[in-house]
């Protein structure tokens, strides 16, 4: 420890720390633009120039470590010319535009302008002008003139997003940002240099010219997209959502956002919003009244459960729904008699169902991904399902952990990997196999009878045997499931062999999850295994039909792991009773819409992966005849005389699920009792692997206009390795046509040798392929 | 002594004598009444009348949108909307001051970078309605279409002070 001395204020810090953070451990507000305390130290504005005691010049606080004994003056007559200059030769090339910039009003520039600015400019010459860029739909350099050359956008991608995406160029007064790798910036956390612009050069797309920033207000709430449980400040106008930003959690999203938190908003105030119930009635869509609507849907589902008996009922809601949403529905469905609910519906195997002490999780605390220093990553397509997951990892591995990496395709997760075992689904278990065997045998533990029968025939690969000792020479590991290994059709075997790996190198094992509620459908108890009877699942529901479905929030042809099932099942179902906050393709399959509201405008809570509980509020007003979807539930369960539904908010529905339960205990990801066995599989041909892209994985993404137009959201193709394509006689670009059951797909095919052999890459949850059926299993593939 | 004085006072009518006088000489004076509408007051190149939007010489609205006047305005009679011009510049799509609710204070005038907003000298204008008295961008750019002559020369006398 050291001390220093700062404006007369004493303190102790620790060695290696800077000035400028002392400062602000003691409260000492010192200007600056370059600094940020998330990227490295730049010292390029200046800015921060200090007065530092037996130092010959002002000294820049970010970059002068702190010394014993040191006396630092922040706003001595020194200091203060120092900083007056230097914000004078800021301001010569700046445009003085501020009425017409985005960022005026919330603009580091300008407040530090304010105070040490001068109040007319000595500057006679030119200008300097930097050329506008288009760097794609999301942030916007339309005005690089007001660029003062911080750089924290060039070290931002660097450092957290992975990818050098912006550069500075050239020298002197001629030196510019602008987009090194392609034309566009495509990181998935591209919006965070809007934030950190700290002039108005970088803005955002979506938000310009919409609004000025002191016209809104600003309000708390929570991603409903990934497993993260992101803290979002939404900024409201006039009862409309103008944009979101974060709120700074050091313990769940730091100051980041992914795009797909901050952009999505777009998507509520969607053309396709549903203001209004909807009966269909003689194949004619009609609008009508609340009372009309409900009392149709509670004669329905009474005269169904009546007359074919309750368990023809069946309700399917995604993992996106808030906790008191997914609660209702399962006491509602329960109530009539039912068993048959289920949220997780892109998961194919639910062999594990019961046999797990509690809710898959993350099996550790968000933060403490940043110590892990040894990583074994199975089946996720980490840095799109996950993006600040993935950054967190990526941090990690700056400080030398290893990532292992075994998954059906080799998308580039911008961080180093160590170890990669790229294989197609049917073999991920075989791989994990090998790596537990080789584990095995280095630390010569015999297992159980159980999964040595299952290890016992195969041989670890070179790879195999590098992971396990990777893993091994670790002392904080982590095991983690990815989406794609939950959604795999063998995944309880994929998790029995992944546990043992994790059992042996004492390493935590946990589940990334899927969406923003993935831990919170387990305690809502909106799975058909958590009452006294069991129901059928999702993948059962569809595959033996029910009378009447249930939908919350649910797109068919998109959020299912077998979108043709799905469509049949509902196409044969008496009545599908639809709860959206959208009118889309449900029109032709429902019955009976409901207009229920997305996330900004109900109450709710989410539990992240990590488990943690956030409730949140409504930020904006219903929109048109929309209600909170536990409302609409709440009164059907009046109508159906269910008891217990007389809450007066969604708190007491919360409280109900989690006051007085042990939310901690309720975790938990070994499974028992599953016994391990080796996978059998009917392929025939080549095999479908799948992603749910970035921007596709829920209503409101979808619907999010400027994040449509971005790379990740363009029209999904058709992805084989080259021999593959040759062995069909096909061209690389070709329109191929892809066949799964009776439904089919046409594609361009790109040739993508980093994939395995004998698979397919095929988006899942995009209306051109949402004729086609499972994510996983055998695809036909022919010339279109 | 005082007794004195206030006895003569009561039949010299000396009171009356100065009253008389004071009327007197306003009786004589130059006259300030105005016979409006035919004659006119003097106004100052800083008055404050009827608001007005102005447009550049080549006929582009000089609002940029930056809503300062809507934030300065301390009787909030500005509302203001808008959106991205195809061409990238940000302009109202609207611009309405509610004339009830002004108290014609100028700041409008005072925080526009452009000088689009502009109390003009027009004075003499009514509503039967209220909401007539709403006015909307239209009706204050026609407004400066028609005192644009008048608008500019007075911001050119006042420039110097500036």
């Amino acid at each position: 420890m050291i001390n220093i001395e700062i404006d007369g204020k004493h303190i102790e810090v620790e060695n290696g720390c800077s000035v400028i953070d002392a400062a602000h451990q003691l409260g000492i507000y010192i200007p600056h633009f370059c600094y940020h305390k998330k990227l490295s130290i730049a010292a390029n504005c200046r800015m921060c120039l200090v007065q530092i005691e037996k130092a010959p010049k002002p000294l820049p606080a970010c970059a002068t470590p702190v010394a014993e004994g040191m006396k630092v003056f922040t706003a001595s007559e020194q200091a203060v010319k120092a900083q007056k200059g230097v914000m004078e030769f800021l301001l010569i090339n700046h445009p003085l535009d501020c009425p017409i910039c985005d960022q005026g009003g919330e603009c580091e520039l300008q407040d530090l302008a304010v105070g040490y600015g001068g109040s007319a400019s000595r500057y006679q010459e030119e200008k300097r002008v930097v050329l506008h860029k288009d760097i794609g739909p999301l942030v916007a350099a339309e005005e690089m003139s007001r660029c003062i050359n911080c750089t924290r956008c060039v070290r931002f991608g660097i450092e957290i997003g992975g990818a050098m995406e912006l550069g500075q160029a050239f020298r002197g007064e001629h030196a510019e940002i602008m987009a090194f790798m392609s034309d566009t910036v495509d990181s998935e956390l591209s919006g965070n240099m809007i934030d950190l612009c700290p002039v108005g050069a970088l803005t955002s797309k979506p938000f310009r010219y919409s609004a000025r920033t002191w016209e809104l207000s600003r309000r708390k709430s929570i991603s409903p997209h990934d497993s993260l449980g992101s803290n979002l400040a939404v900024q409201v106008k006039n009862n409309r959502v103008m944009r979101v930003l974060p709120i700074e959690n050091e313990e769940v999203n730091e100051c980041w956002l992914s795009d797909k938190d901050r952009f999505s908003y777009e998507g509520l105030n969607s053309a396709e919003r549903l203001t209004k119930p909807m009966i269909k009635q003689d194949g004619k869509w009609l609008e009508v009244e609340w009372q009309v609507a409900l009392e149709y849907v509670a004669n329905g589902l009474r005269q169904i459960a009546h007359e074919k008996g309750a368990e023809n009922i069946g309700a399917l809601a995604t993992p996106h729904s808030t906790l008191e949403e997914l609660y209702l529905l399962q006491k509602l469905v329960r109530g009539l008699g039912s068993h048959n609910v289920d949220f997780r519906l892109r998961q194919s195997d639910f062999s594990a169902d019961n046999k797990q002490p509690g809710a898959p999780w993350l099996g550790m605390a968000v933060a403490d991904i940043n110590l892990v220093d040894r990583f074994l990553l199975v089946g996720s397509f980490l840095r799109k399902d996950h993006p600040l997951l993935a950054s967190r990892v990526r941090q990690a591995t700056k400080w030398g952990a290893q990532v292992n990496l075994i998954h059906a395709t080799d998308d580039d997760l911008l961080m180093p990997i160590a170890n990669k075992e790229i294989v197609a689904p049917t073999e991920m278990a075989t791989v994990l196999a090998q790596v537990l065997k080789a584990l095995a045998t280095a630390k010569q533990v015999t297992l159980d009878t159980n999964v040595q029968q299952v290890i016992q025939s195969v041989t670890p690969s070179a790879i195999a045997q590098a992971m396990a000792d990777s893993l091994a020479s670790g002392e904080r590991v982590a095991v983690f499931f990815g989406n794609f290994a939950q959604q795999h059709p063998h995944a309880s075997q994929l998790q029995l062999l992944a546990q043992h790996i994790a059992a042996l190198c004492g390493a935590t094992f946990g589940f990334f999850g899927e969406a923003a509620n993935s831990v919170g459908g387990y305690l809502a108890q909106a799975v058909p295994f958590a009452g006294t009877e069991h129901g059928m699942n999702a993948s059962a529901m569809l595959a033996a039909p029910r009378k009447a479905y249930i939908l919350l929030n649910v797109e068919a042809e998109l959020d299912m792991q077998n979108p043709q099932q799905a469509l049949a099942a509902m196409g044969a179902a008496d009545m599908v009773v639809a709860l959206s906050a959208y009118k889309h393709h449900a029109t032709e399959y429902a019955d009976v819409l409901l207009p229920i509201t997305p996330f900004t405008e109900t109450s709710g809570t989410f539990i992240s992966s990590e488990g943690r509980a956030q409730s949140f509020k409504g930020t904006v007003q219903p929109l048109g005849e929309a209600r909170p979807a536990w409302k609409v539930l709440r009164v059907l369960g009046n109508m159906l005389d269910i008891p217990g539904f007389d809450y007066n908010n969604s708190e007491a529905v919360r409280d109900e699920v989690l006051v007085g339960t042990d939310l901690p205990a309720k975790l938990g990801n070994v499974l028992h009792g599953v016994p391990a066995q080796a996978a059998t599989w009917n392929i025939a041909g080549l095999q479908r692997v799948s992603d749910v892209p970035i921007y596709a994985t829920d209503a409101i993404v979808r619907r999010a206009a400027s994040l449509q137009k971005t790379r990740d959201a363009a029209t999904p193709r058709a992805l084989m390795h080259s021999v593959e394509l040759k062995k069909l006689n096909l061209q690389s670009g070709e329109m191929i046509k892809l066949t799964q059951g009776h439904g089919s797909a046409r594609l361009s095919v790109i040739a993508d040798d980093s994939l395995p052999h004998g698979v397919v890459r095929v988006a899942a949850g995009h209306a051109v392929t949402a004729e086609l059926g499972e994510m996983f299993g055998s695809i036909m593939v022919e010339r279109a | 002594m005082e007794k004195i004085t206030n006895f003569f006072k009561t039949f010299l009518l000396l009171e009356l004598v100065k009253g008389m006088a004071l009327t007197g000489r306003h009786f004589f004076a130059r006259k300030i009444t105005v016979q409006f509408p035919e004659e006119k007051t003097p106004q100052g190149f800083r008055f404050r009348g009827l608001h007005a939007q102005r447009r550049y010489a080549n006929g582009e609205e000089r609002c940029i949108g930056c809503k300062l006047c809507e934030a300065v305005c301390p009787a909030m009679a500005i509302h203001i909307e808008t959106e991205e011009r195809d061409d990238g510049t940000r302009r109202t799509t609207r611009y309405d001051i509610d004339l009830v609710k002004c108290i014609f204070c100028g700041l409008c005038e005072e925080s526009c970078p452009v000088d689009a907003i502009v109390e003009t000298r027009v004075l003499e204008y009514h509503g039967e309605k209220r909401s007539d008295l709403y006015y909307t961008k239209s009706m204050l750019l026609a407004v400066g279409e028609k005192h644009e002559a008048q608008i500019a020369k007075d911001r050119a006398s006042d420039a110097k002070f500036r």
